[in-house]
């Protein structure tokens, strides 16, 4: 990642604290890294969610659309954080001039 | 009455540790309560990146390792004052809750078991928190968080790692670490140092690592109705944590 280009955001959810890092290029996720202290079962399933978050439009509809379909596909679990706190964090990162 | 095992790992290198720590989860030993003392060093949870979370710069002096469990960074510090404990446990729904937060809170109560015991306040805080109020306090209004917990699951089975701080560093913590203000909004404290504490703290004198661990052995043996017998690691434990040990020494692992 080019540093000079990331955006950050920070949202705490019950269950943590999620940082996203975020480049955007034509209106659409780039690239994305997300570092936190929250809890994910099954551990393996964030990296997909991470994966079909790139190159998806920058729009929190349809960042939010993504990571709930990817929970369901992997049932995923974790406790004190929803879809919508990942959705929260990297709309911050979206905002962040 | 049920034997499960114990073991008493001792003074460790986190790396191994944590190699140890998988290889009894995935080994087939059944249900198993250890302890161990890390040497200076600082774990990542599974969802955090070194370069985010800690400040590298200063961490020279200290073993960085990752382990497959969320959560935060476990750091220990050179007092040695901390009680780490792993729990391995078949979900049954009746000692280990296949309700994530309801397992948490039958392994902490352990925790909270052996601070009563010492005469604290102790109370079980979701997700994974245990802390200590003072009396007359309702509520959660002066919480300070005295044991970080973290668990893992795998094949019917869980894996709890935790905590209990008997002296801790809070300076030297955040030196090493970047921790943003956010972590702290909710919970109606200005900082961290106000929002942690540890035993040697709350009780005003020094106890005896040896006997805490005794009283936290008696109280689990007591909560799961079950006799600790101590054991060591099988052959087949053996070999699986050999052939994990280069994932946790590993750049690839602790700084992906």
């Amino acid at each position: 990642m080019d540093a000079s280009k990331i955006k950050q955001g920070i949202h705490k959810s019950k269950g943590g604290l999620i940082r996203s890092f975020v480049t955007i290029e034509n209106g659409a996720i780039k690239d994305i890294d997300v570092s936190g202290d929250f809890f994910l079962f099954p551990e393996e399933a964030f990296f997909k969610i991470i994966k079909e978050l790139k190159g998806i439009p920058a729009k929190r509809g349809k960042i939010q659309e993504i990571i709930e379909k990817t929970y369901e596909k992997e049932n995923i679990q974790s406790p004190g954080t929803e879809p919508c706190d990942f959705t929260e964090s990297i709309m911050k990162a979206l905002e962040d001039t | 009455m049920n034997r499960w095992r114990f073991i008493d790992f001792g003074l460790v290198d986190i790396r191994d540790m944590m190699a140890m720590d998988e290889a009894i989860l995935k080994g087939d030993e059944g249900n198993t309560f250890f302890f161990w003392t890390p040497k200076k060093s600082i774990i990542l949870g599974y969802f955090q990146k070194a370069e985010v979370e800690l400040n590298l710069a200063n961490c020279k002096e200290y073993t960085i390792t990752r382990r497959i469990s969320g959560g935060g960074i476990a750091f220990s510090d050179d007092l040695g004052r901390q009680i780490n404990y792993g729990v391995v446990g078949t979900i049954d729904n009746d000692l280990f809750p296949l309700d994530i937060i309801g397992s948490y809170k039958q392994i902490c109560g352990v925790l909270i078991d052996t601070l009563i015991h010492y005469g604290l306040n102790a109370a079980f805080r979701p997700i994974n928190d245990v802390v200590v109020t003072p009396y007359l306090n309702t509520g959660t209004k002066g919480a300070r968080k005295i044991s970080g917990n973290a668990q893992t699951r795998w094949e019917g089975k869980l894996l709890q790692n935790g905590t209990l701080l008997l002296d801790f560093d809070i300076e030297e913590m955040l030196r090493i670490s970047n921790i943003p203000r956010e972590k702290f909004l909710d919970k109606k404290i200005a900082s961290i140092r106000e929002g942690l504490t540890w035993l040697d703290r709350e009780l005003g004198e020094q106890r005896d690592m040896e006997e805490v661990k005794g009283i936290m052995k008696r109280k689990f043996e007591e909560r799961f109705n079950v006799r600790l017998k101590t054991g060591k690691l099988s052959e087949k434990e053996t070999a699986l944590t050999n052939s994990l040990l280069p994932k946790y020494y590993s750049p690839e692992w602790v700084f992906r």
